[in-house]
């Protein structure tokens, strides 16, 4: 019944607002007229008996205020009647309005978009039932406790801790296959394909969205059961039911969809999701390197497992390590799987976001440096809104007054300051989150360009709703509880006295404007710096020549060839490119100059006459070249020859080496033996040094061999064909697509770019950076522009009749710019100086993020500072020109 | 400072004083006042900025009704009676501060 009460008193204090409020009013005025009536009965005159019961009664209007608050809804009345005030308010001076607005939805937004992907790739943990009961297992190694633990693990450890833990509730591995050719009903088309074994699902606490899932019966037998992920069943078969149960055929492999995976769950790995999933043993069938199940230290499978209930971490570790260290042991097959399982150690971490990813490895530290840029510009536009609600504040600092004066509570005033506060709080919030949602997608977009798939899921929601109101409500309720605070201050006379311009309110100004203008200095450093290194980056000379070069890949295992008839397809590939017009060189490689998916490494000890003590064998990385790679790229041929059709298999093994490798060998290497035993090589030629696969490394030793030397079963890559052309790289392509269909039409070709664009696309992270702190920057300076602007404007303003009266008295025009202009520059040269420090010490923060420069580069400071100052000295001069023009006349006849 | 302290310290007194006081019959706002003065031997007169504030908070509680009525002078007025519920809840409080001001008392006589 309360309730029910309740209700309807707001309802009717709500909707029947004008009657109520009419009945109070007309009851108070009953009651005075009353007494009124009661004195005159007792004696008193007509006037004394009005004075007498208005001084008994008091004032009728602040009865019917307490009145009202006693009343139910007095609050919401109270909000509504604020919020209607304040919009009115705001609708009398849009430009402030949309100016306050459009800085705050724009320093939110971007703010959010970035907190967005940071979430996704970084903070938020696998959509699966209590993820934090997960663990993911690693390698460490014994003696240190330092260095990076090793997150892929051997086979057979992993399986005795599956079948003898205890505290574990379940374990699994997966193993990423990687791009698989996928065939249904005749069609095929390439998909990403996961290895997991047979307690995935049910550790993970997952329920299928239809059909079920591997069991570990599937595991064990090696069936040929598949499960579909979400997406992948929605593009697929377009979320059909019939699916289950259907044939699909991987890597030429029949297997039967027995499942699909519920919506929004995409892996254990942030930023590599999977179309299919299959039985890890099934990778018997599937792949041509002979299984691993019981090699004990070979690491190849990833794993995760669930704590029983009521089990720490450190139980599960303890034991869990018994049992890997025994299993090693036992399944150890020679001295060196002993050595292993002596050095490693399991260990177990929390693994509520998912096992080891690269993405979140490579973006995390990024995604916060950017957060942290984003963050810099949302205070410079809290600042800027602030400053002017200030200004604002001022401008009503009689209403204020007036109100305080006429028995308004200090609270109520602040309130309805705050309301106003709010409102452009909600609008900035509401502009912020599309912002956010937009622009994370396009920021994505630029930071992995060429991702087949969307790595990460960047469906709104609500966490990002929350985080981006509540960033635009603090803001406002810090920005704008200020200055209603300080207006209120002191009560209604110091208000009333105050009228005309507080005292420490201008320097209250300046710092605000001059805290701006260092902000904008510190985010404009770090925009040029960023600039900088991608302009350095491009200018690196990589040690080939970049131009005119068209790649793609192949891989004819998709299309079912082994053995032998891989690398005769790699020569009919390459015979029917050569033959393309306008083709002037082709040749072939494992690792492309630029490459994101291979970085191949080994060591060296007999390098021709030296050999090398273990502690100082040589590093190299090594690539499979064909003949004419060197010609194609333009690297320079030193000293011996190329590679060409006499290096097959079965021929003299040779090998090609880099300058700096050159520089190991005592005299010409020419001729000299590289390794020793049945891996030996005669080196036959030195080529310049290159940056191998990425443009960031310095030049290493490189070691290359012929790859139609190398046995089918040692090329476990997917080569990449490289085409110099005579013409622009692009131009040739259907031609060159045309030819190679032509040759094999089984053949599709995949990763096609020019080098210049997979080059660009490897400096993706700079030159987000550079256009995210460009965009910050470029912002931030043009609010501490308008901060200026503002300020010296409103102090012509209020120095009118000052300047006047110097006019009348002979002071020229250029003097009264000058004036005006000092003000400023004060304010500029503080702020400037402040940034110089503050950048000073924030780039230390961003070194890790150059390239070629060093963070007190003097172009990006000098530039940085240009700018500010071109910007300000506009800022500054436009109010004192106009100063300038004032009719002294005019303005001492004005009123102060 | 004292007047608006002794307002607070007698906020629950107040409510009782109003319902005790329409427990014989139906009064307009003043006659509430009148009424509080003369049963209290004019140690209470309230104020009507505490007054009509507290008619308004009992009456959407449940514990008054209201209806506008023409009075002795033949003007319109509100007139306040007690509901079934704000008899229940004079009973009540009354029992209530019965007990309370029994304490006190126990209390300062020892």
């Amino acid at each position: 019944m309360p309730i029910f009460r309740t209700l309807r008193n707001l309802a009717r204090n709500l909707f029947l607002r004008g009657r109520v409020r009419r009945e109070i009013d007309e009851e108070l005025r009953g009651a005075l007229a009353a007494l009124e009536a009661e004195h005159r009965a007792a004696g008193l005159s007509h006037a004394e008996a009005r004075r007498a019961a208005a001084i008994a009664f008091g004032s009728i209007d602040a009865i019917k205020d307490r009145v009202g608050d006693a009343r139910t809804g007095a609050s919401l009345e109270t909000l509504a009647r604020d919020t209607r005030f304040a919009l009115r308010l705001l609708r009398r001076s849009p430009l402030f309005a949309v100016f306050a607005i459009a800085s705050l939805a724009l320093g939110i937004g971007a703010t959010s978009a970035i907190f967005f992907l940071f979430d996704a790739v970084v903070l938020r943990k696998l959509p699966v039932p209590d993820p934090d009961g997960l663990v993911v297992a690693s390698i460490g190694r014994s003696g240190g406790t330092g260095g990076t633990n090793n997150y892929s693990l051997p086979y057979p450890q992993f399986e005795a801790i599956a079948a003898r833990s205890r505290l574990l509730d379940g374990v699994f591995a997966v193993n990423p296959m990687g791009r698989v050719n996928v065939a249904i009903g005749g069609q095929s088309e390439s998909a990403e394909g996961l290895y997991v074994s047979g307690e995935y699902y049910r550790t993970l606490r997952l329920a299928p969205a239809a059909g079920r899932f591997l069991a570990p019966d599937d595991d064990r037998g090696g069936r040929a059961v598949a499960v579909l992920n979400y997406d992948y069943w929605q593009r697929r078969f377009g979320g059909r039911g019939d699916a289950i149960g259907g044939a699909v055929t991987i890597d030429q492999v029949p297997f039967t969809i027995v499942g699909v995976e519920p919506a929004g769950f995409s892996g254990t790995e942030v930023g590599r999701p999977y179309d299919v999933a299959v039985p890890l043993r099934t990778s018997a069938s599937l792949s041509e390197e002979p299984p691993l199940w019981n090699r004990s230290a070979a690491t190849w499978i990833y794993v995760m497992g669930r704590l029983a209930p009521g089990v720490t971490l450190t139980a599960a570790e303890q034991e869990t390590q018994a049992i890997f260290a025994e299993a090693g042991l036992a399944a150890a097959r020679s001295a060196s799987d002993q050595q292993f399982a002596r050095e490693a150690i399991w260990r177990l971490e929390p693994g509520a976001r998912g096992i080891h990813s690269d993405l979140r490895q490579s973006y995390g530290r990024w995604l916060r440096l950017l957060l942290t840029l984003l963050g810099a510009v949302l205070l410079l536009a809290s600042l800027n809104v602030a400053t002017l609600l200030v200004a604002r504040t001022d401008a009503r600092q009689r209403e204020i007054a007036t109100r305080l004066a006429l028995g308004a509570g200090r609270g109520r005033v602040v309130r309805q300051l705050v309301t106003e506060s709010l409102l452009l709080a909600l609008a900035a919030g509401a502009l912020a989150f599309a912002l956010a949602v937009v622009g994370s997608r396009a920021l994505l977009g630029i930071a992995v360009p060429s991702a087949e798939i969307v790595p990460v899921h960047l469906a709104p929601d609500a966490r990002l709703l929350v985080f981006t109101f509540a960033a635009s409500i603090a803001t406002c309720l810090i920005f704008g509880l200020v200055p209603a605070i300080r207006a209120t201050r002191g009560g209604c006379l110091n208000a009333v006295r105050q009228v005309g311009g507080a005292p420490g309110r201008r320097l209250l100004d300046r710092v605000m404007v001059a805290s701006q203008v260092a902000l904008s200095l510190v985010l404009l450093v770090a925009a040029g710096l960023f600039l900088r290194t991608l302009d350095r980056l491009w200018a690196q000379d990589p040690g080939y020549q970049r131009s005119h070069v068209l790649m793609f890949s192949i891989e004819p295992r998709l299309a079912g060839r082994r053995g032998d008839e891989v690398p005769r397809t790699y020569r009919r590939v390459l015979d029917a490119v050569r033959g393309v017009p306008a083709v002037e060189r082709v040749t072939m490689s494992a690792v492309r100059p630029i490459s994101r998916n291979y970085y191949f490494v080994t060591s060296f000890r007999e390098l021709g006459a030296i050999t090398l003590p273990p502690e100082r064998r040589v590093r190299v990385a090594f690539n499979h070249v064909a003949p004419g790679y060197f010609a194609t790229l333009g690297v320079p041929l030193l000293a011996g020859r190329d590679f060409d059709d006499r290096d097959a298999v079965g021929a003299p093994r040779v090998a090609i080496i880099s300058e700096r490798m050159a520089r190991h060998f005592s005299g010409s290497p020419i001729g000299q033996r590289l390794g020793a035993g049945s891996g030996a090589r005669e080196v036959v030629g030195v080529v310049g040094d290159v940056r191998y696969a990425r443009v960031k490394d310095q030049p290493r030793e490189v070691v290359y061999m012929p790859i139609f030397q190398m046995a089918p079963r040692d090329i476990f890559y997917t080569p990449t064909v490289e085409i110099r052309g005579a013409a622009a790289a692009t131009t040739l392509l259907p031609a060159v697509r045309d030819a190679v269909t032509h040759a094999d039409p089984a053949i599709t070709l995949f990763e096609v770019k020019t080098l210049e664009a997979e080059t660009d696309e490897s400096f993706a992270q700079e030159r987000l950076l550079a256009i995210l702190s460009g965009y910050a920057g470029a912002f931030a300076v043009l609010l501490a522009g308008i901060g200026l602007y503002g300020l010296a404007t409103y102090s012509v303003l209020r120095r009118t009749p000052e300047i006047g009266l110097r006019m009348a008295l002979g002071a020229t025009p250029s003097a009264v710019r000058r004036l005006i202009v000092r003000e400023s520059a004060v304010t500029i040269g503080a702020g400037a100086a402040a940034g110089l420090c503050a950048a000073f010490l924030a780039v230390q923060l961003l070194r890790s993020q150059l390239f070629g420069i060093e963070p007190t580069d003097p172009v990006a400071l000098a530039g940085a500072v240009a700018v500010l100052l071109a910007i300000a000295a506009a800022a500054a001069c436009i109010p004192a020109v106009r100063a300038a023009r004032i009719d002294p006349l005019h303005a001492l006849r004005l009123d102060t | 400072m004292a007047k608006g302290d002794r307002a607070a310290l007698l906020q629950g007194t107040l409510d009782l004083l109003i319902l005790k006081a329409l427990s014989a019959g139906e009064l307009h706002g003043l006659g509430v006042s009148r009424r509080v003065e003369q049963i209290t031997g004019g140690t209470f007169q309230v104020q009507p900025g505490s007054l009509f504030p507290a008619l308004h908070r009992l009456e959407e509680a449940g514990w008054l009704t209201s209806a506008w009525r023409s009075s002795e002078n033949n003007r319109r007025a509100k007139y306040y009676a007690l509901t079934r519920t704000g008899r229940h809840q004079l009973g009540h409080e009354t029992s209530e501060w019965n007990r309370i001001a029994l304490a006190i008392a126990r209390a300062l006589e020892t």
